[in-house]
């Protein structure tokens, strides 16, 4: 591996921002300079992104293309990034998406175009950081710094109710996260010991396994007086907690059933790009915050209530799809179609079995991209009518043909049509579910989705596209121009692409989920676990911990004192954009705005 | 016969003639001989399916670009290669040493197949990219593309004036490709492909002319009645994969004893399981011999209990039945079977030669295929044939009823296709597996030609498809009903049509196999099938009568039919022609391949006798179906059933030729309820409307409205939120800045605390 690679995360996560303070500079009415620079921004990152993902070839270590950096050592925080196969793939959706995004909004955002595009790029630097941290506490900063951009998208260039829809969304997540941030705070105590706390995710992870094992081990005996040691009994007594806490962080991210209900608001009141984002971005930080942190780091309560998990997501794909049939508001309905195509991804996490997780995963990557490309259609014709009622449309066949061509496919991926993308993840999914260990009406429930889905979907499509043209407004509508076309054309090639060729990326994504098996289990392999990622080297100087990677080019005995001039570059990026400040100024202003 | 055992592909000519053999001798031999080596054979067999798909590519985008005369071109042409192919195809299969490779037992002779490498893989679930043709898939190759490319020779005449011709032609190469995958995949997976992909073609051109809400209707009807079946066929198939992984888990190597090598069976087994995934056919059909019935403690029988997994408990013959009953769901919706057959008219919305390729002749066959397909797993369960068959039956029966009212041409045809794939089912059921696909294929041609005659029928009477408002076509459109009366004779079974032959060899099945553990079941359906014989010739005679004889319609929107042009006619010849024609493959006259004297049997029968040898293998086995064949031909049986066709063709003449007008439209007042409940079709639809959509839809809304909106969002957040305001709001009274209410609390609090200590200390 090349010094280059090893830096290379850091270009992915930190070039959109370095754009960012280009553009800050720019005149506020060049409109069409920032626009271009955006574009040649996301380009880049995007570019960075593919190249990350090619660098990221097989090997034996589990994290790869990781950089290292001390960044407040007292009080073991870390700047830490690397990716395995699952971040690996969705850093590259999240890379190739950044351009369509900026093009899909080219023409729709004509208010405040400099700041809009400064929250998209921040917003991206933030998305690439979550997925990329290797230490709890970063990924907590990266994932509160996605809220701030994203607040301001729906609540600022959103529709008519968009400042109560970014209240919601803006409070709900801060109440998991705020909750997460106390469980990450616990985990981060028990896990180490006194002296050595480490907010990075080996440390933390390499901390539980023993205790994860004991608490496994005594369940199973099913024991109430087993000699535990004293990470175990705490995890035997918080470890349900604090993952109800990471689970109900991530879960109001997913949204999974009950805590959904921000999500159609949000999804409606956002502009383009901001429910593209939404829906192909960031929901997945919730799925893959379960695959990451909370399935992982307590084992032993995520299999405790591995049935209220699938339970929950079961009725997510059976509810969402059941919202769809109810809904007269298109982009309400293409929200709810996502908590439901979520409930897959999530069941598939549940099920923790290999084919099931991989499927999952897969399927996070298929709903970005297919829901995406719903979100950037619709946009389309919302720019052309601004009405978002089923009936305010009717027969746009005749008008628009091309338009209607291109949704009918991503319709048609979003239904899972095999040849599509859809079909492979949903497939997985339920194949993985019949074959775990949840009772078989798990998978005969969630395969009912396959029939709601398509009647949501194809009933959409009918009121929207077919019959007689019933408004006057809708005769004059024009078709794609070439823009629209080439924003929505890599969409319907992924969309067959994923369909018929799958296998590299399911490849890369099963690497990932061998391993997320075997801890989510602590089956068979899960001595395996044993993490290859840089964990912190002790405070005080001492010898180097066994099993140094190869990959790091940095020694482990000049670990303690890492660079300080790359350290000092770091740091000014960050902090500006430390949650924090911001976000205590936000919400006040616009609570009172919304009543 | 000739032994052409010394001549093959390199032979050279000389060399043959040198050992005594004429030109006749080497004509004969050159057909028996394939004219490729398997392998080459195998390794193209996608271009079969992608000349098709390129067409569609070329018909969609480019199909305005090129204009009508070359995206007619295209499409036909695409489709005109791909049955050359699969002619191909057909005469390497034909020769025994033709083989496909087997990844989990022995290779299958007259068969060519090839693996182009993994789709996708996860776990231990892997599939690939498998094609495979054999005996059946070739027949129905020929079929697909056969009669697929005279329906598209048919729409360039009768799509001529339609402005979307280009994406009538994209949709219609599309679905012959996905068809042509149906049948040529080699694994459940790659045949859902094609079934999904056929189903979504169906939508598209069902709602081909999507101005009419009624028809854009139909086409999501069909897709997501279909999607029901879907629902079914997938349960199957991951039941199948967690069989099949318990099986190898829990079986010993004596389940393989049927094979020379028992170990060196289990282990290949074991390994093309880990190699090539667990739903290829071949994979299946190793699974199946392997499963002996009864109780037998060395080995894993139908009776054991299923040790792993996730059906730890339950035996392996029950869940065989659940696999079953579930693809009978899937298969119920492709080939519109109670209860899910209720789109199949509808679905007559979409232009004719759509119904008369996907709606008759192949697609919804696709549930027939499939059990043939599967027949070695069918003939392990004799419960499902049993329901098989009570499904087909009955189905048949109701379907016919319907059609004895219908008005509309198309829907009357519509009804018909539903009761004859019912008689399908009938055969699948009662382990006929040949006579289905008999029927299947001799179908496909008089379906195809009365769907086409009625087409053109239309298109010379100014779209009128009424059948009242029709009459006396005879005159004015000579060659559409020469050839609509051959079909029309073909279906209702007049000898020796080939309707006769392939309905008769069902119900002679139905008549001589017995279900060992279900004794009455295929008497029953016998029964029904007789009766349902009856009523086509009626409904069929009748709809023949009104169309074409007697006087026409003062009501008629046009007041002279004119005959369609050159192409619809030709086409209509062609097929008429097939209609009789295939009979050839109905007939009983070869010999039977366990002896002579076990009787004759028809050149379908004898061609497909490799594909259903495992399926016959493990029957004898079983013994769950016994035959009590007469041997010899079934005359009497034969004179029954011409009887039965007789009887009700004379009654349907006598009613509507003599009765229908003078009546005024009633031909038989006293029945005159039971026409209207057959022309309401039994109120099949507003049942499911009462009992199944509105229920959903009140369900949704109250979800939506109730739930969501109140119970989530305004007591669980909001209530949140205002709890959080509420508390606030008091808190806020604590810190008003006014110095004096301070000073009291402090003073409270230190009384108070003065108190306790003192009172603590007490």
């Amino acid at each position: 591996m090349s010094s280059y690679d090893s830096r290379l995360l850091n270009f992915v996560i930190f070039a959109p921002l370095v754009f960012a303070a280009v553009l800050f500079i720019l005149p506020k009415n060049e409109k069409g300079q920032i626009r271009a620079l955006t574009f040649i921004a996301m380009l880049v990152d995007a570019a960075l992104a593919i190249w990350a993902y090619v660098r990221f070839a097989e090997g034996p270590a589990e994290f790869r293309l990781e950089y290292w950096a001390s960044w407040v050592p007292e009080i073991g925080l870390s700047y830490h990034v690397g990716i395995d196969g699952i971040a690996a793939s969705l850093v590259l959706l999240t890379g190739i998406l950044g351009p369509l995004v900026v093009l899909a909004s080219w023409t729709f955002v004509q208010d405040k175009v400099k700041e809009f595009h400064l929250a998209i790029l921040i917003l991206q630097t933030a998305m690439m950081g979550a997925l990329c941290s290797l230490d709890l506490l970063l990924f907590y900063i990266f994932f509160e710094a996605m809220l701030i951009p994203m607040y301001l998208l729906i609540g600022v260039w959103g529709s008519e109710e968009r400042q109560m829809a970014a209240m919601k969304f803006f409070l709900y997540t801060l109440v998991g996260s705020l909750l997460m941030l106390v469980a990450l705070l616990g985990v981060y105590f028990i896990a180490t010991p006194a002296g050595q706390h480490s907010f990075d995710y080996a440390a933390v992870y390499n901390g539980l396994l023993g205790g994860s094992r004991e608490v496994a081990a005594c369940v199973k005996a099913g024991g109430e007086n087993c000699s535990l040691s004293p990470v175990a009994a705490a995890l035997m007594r918080y470890g349900p907690w604090m993952f109800g806490a990471f689970a109900l962080a991530f879960a109001i991210k997913v949204p999974m059933w009950p805590v959904h209900t921000w999500l159609p608001d949000a999804h409606t009141q956002a502009p383009v790009a901001g429910s593209m984002i939404l829906a192909a971005v960031m929901l997945k930080m919730g799925t893959f915050g379960f695959w990451r942190f909370a399935v992982p780091l307590f084992p032993a309560a995520a299999q405790k209530y591995q049935l209220a998990l699938a339970t929950l997501a079961v009725i997510g794909i059976v509810y969402g799809a059941l919202m769809c049939l109810a809904q007269r508001d298109i982009k309400r309905l293409i929200a709810y179609s996502s908590v439901s195509h979520l409930g897959y991804c999530m069941l598939g996490l549940a099920a923790m079995t290999p084919e099931a997780a991989t499927g999952s995963a897969y399927q996070m990557l298929n709903h970005g991209v297919s829901t995406g490309a719903l979100f950037l259609l619709f946009g389309m014709i919302y720019e052309r009518r601004h009405v978002r009622l089923l009936s305010d449309y009717g027969g746009l066949a005749k008008v628009m043909p091309i338009f209607t061509a291109f949704f009918v496919i991503v319709t048609f991926s979003s239904v899972a049509v095999p040849g599509t993308n859809g079909f492979i993840g949903e497939f997985l999914v339920l194949l993985g579910t019949f074959n775990s260990k949840l009772p078989l009406w798990v998978g005969v429930l969630a395969s009912l989705g396959v029939v709601l889905g398509a009647a949501y979907m194809l009933l959409m499509v009918q009121k929207v596209f077919f019959g007689p043209v019933t408004r006057k407004e809708n005769q004059q509508l024009h078709d794609l121009n070439l823009r629209e076309i080439a924003t929505t054309v890599p969409f319907l090639i992924l969309i067959v692409v994923m369909g018929l060729r799958p296998q590299p990326l399911l490849t890369v994504i099963e690497q990932s989920t061998r391993r997320y098996v075997a801890r989510a289990t602590l089956g068979p392999e899960s001595s395996e676990p044993q993490l290859q990622v840089k964990t912190r080297p002790p405070p005080t100087p001492a010898p180097a911990p066994a099993g140094a990677i190869p990959s790091l080019k940095l020694g482990e005995n000049e670990a303690p004192k890492p660079s300080p001039a790359r350290d000092r570059l770091l740091r000014p990026m960050i902090s500006p954009n430390s949650p924090r400040p911001v976000l205590m100024a936000a919400p006040p202003a616009n609570a009172q705005g919304a009543h | 016969m000739i032994d052409c055992s010394s001549f093959y592909p390199s032979t050279s000519l000389a060399d043959f003639h040198a050992q005594g053999h004429g030109w006749a001798d080497t004509l004969v031999c050159r057909l028996q001989t394939a004219p490729l080596p398997s392998d080459a054979a195998g390794s193209h067999l996608w271009m079969i399916i992608a000349l098709p798909l390129l067409g569609a590519f070329i018909c969609g985008v480019f199909g305005k670009t090129l204009g009508r005369a070359n995206t007619y071109l295209v499409a036909c042409g695409s489709v005109a290669g791909s049955f050359l192919l699969s002619l191909i195809i057909l005469w390497c299969v034909n020769d025994y040493r033709t083989v496909a490779p087997n990844t989990y037992g022995e290779a299958f002779h007259y068969a060519v197949g090839w693996d182009y490498g993994v789709w996708f893989s996860a776990g231990n679930f892997r599939v690939d990219f498998g094609l495979m043709a054999d005996h059946l898939s070739t027949s129905m190759l020929l079929v697909i593309t056969g009669i697929g490319f005279l329906i598209h020779l048919y729409s360039t005449e009768y799509m001529a004036h339609d402005d979307g011709y280009w994406r009538f032609f994209a949709y219609l190469n599309l679905f012959v490709a996905a068809m042509l995958t149906l049948v040529l995949g080699d694994s459940l997976v790659l045949l859902f492909v094609g079934w999904e992909g056929v189903g979504m073609c169906s939508y598209l051109l069902i709602g081909f002319w999507y101005e009419d809400p009624q028809k854009a209707f139909a086409g999501r009807k069909a897709f997501i009645t279909n999607r029901i079946g879907d629902f079914g066929f997938l349960l199957a198939s991951f039941l199948t994969v967690a069989t099949l992984t318990a099986f190898i888990a829990q079986a010993p190597n004596d389940n393989f004893s049927s094979s020379r090598d028992a170990a060196g069976a289990a282990s290949k087994f074991k390994q093309g399981l880990f190699t090539r995934g667990p739903l290829s056919f071949a994979a299946l059909e190793s699974f199946a011999q392997a499963m002996p019935s009864g109780t037998d403690p060395s080995r894993v029988t139908l009776e054991s209990e299923i040790a792993t997994g996730p059906l730890k408990g339950h035996t392996y013959g029950h869940i065989l039945t659940a696999i079953l009953l579930l693809f009978l769901l899937g298969a119920a919706g492709k080939s519109a079977q109670i209860p899910l057959y209720v789109w199949l008219p509808d679905a007559m919305a979409g232009p004719t030669p759509v119904s008369a390729l996907i709606h008759a002749a192949t697609m919804v066959t696709a549930g027939v295929y499939l059990f043939c397909r599967m027949s070695y797993l069918v003939v392990l369960s004799p419960f499902a044939m049993a329901v098989i068959a009570v499904i087909g039956g009955l189905t048949a029966l109701f379907a016919a009823l319907i059609a004895f009212s219908q008005e509309d041409m198309k829907k009357v045809l519509a009804y018909s296709t539903v009761s004859q794939l019912g008689f399908m089912f009938m055969a699948v059921g009662s382990g006929m597996f040949w006579a289905a696909f008999l029927h299947v294929v001799t179908h496909a041609f008089f379906k195809a030609c009365l769907f086409l005659g009625a087409g053109s029928v239309m298109h010379g009477n100014a779209d009128e498809g009424n059948i009242r408002k029709l009459g006396g076509l005879k005159r004015e459109m000579k060659f559409t009903w020469l050839t609509f009366a051959i079909a029309t004779c073909a279906i209702t079974g007049v000898v020796p049509l080939s309707g006769f032959f392939s309905k008769d060899s069902i119900l002679h099945g139905l008549h001589t196999n017995h279900l060992e553990q279900y004794p009455a079941v295929l008497h029953f359906v016998w029964f029904l099938g007789l009766a349902t014989a009856a009523c086509t010739a009626f409904y069929m005679t009748r709809l023949y009568v009104l169309a074409f004889e007697g006087e026409r319609a003062k009501d008629a929107r046009v007041p002279h039919a004119h005959e369609s042009g050159p192409a619809i006619r030709l086409v209509l010849g062609l097929l008429a022609f097939g209609s009789v024609a295939a009979v050839a493959w109905g007939v009983p006259f070869m010999d039977h391949p366990s002896g002579h004297e076990a009787g004759v049997q028809a050149p379908m029968e004898n061609y497909l006798w490799p594909v259903f040898n495992t399926a016959r293998q493990i029957n004898d086995r079983t013994a769950f179906v016994r035959s009590e064949g007469e041997h010899g031909l079934p005359w009497g049986a034969w004179g029954m059933a011409w009887g039965i066709a007789l009887v009700g063709t004379a009654l349907a003449f006598f009613l509507y030729r003599s009765f229908f007008p003078a009546r005024g439209n009633k031909p038989v007042p006293a029945l005159e309820p039971f026409r209207k409940l057959s022309f309401h079709k039994f109120y099949v639809d507003e049942l499911y409307d009462l009992i199944l959509i509105r229920p959903i839809k009140f369900i949704s809304f109250i979800f939506y409205r109730v739930i969501d909106a109140v119970v989530i969002d305004t007591i669980g957040v909001r209530g949140t939120a205002w709890l959080t305001t509420r508390f606030g709001a008091m808190l806020r009274y604590a810190q008003s800045g006014d110095a004096q209410s301070y000073a009291a609390v402090m003073a409270v609090a230190l009384v108070a605390g003065i108190v306790l200590a003192l009172w603590g200390s007490m």
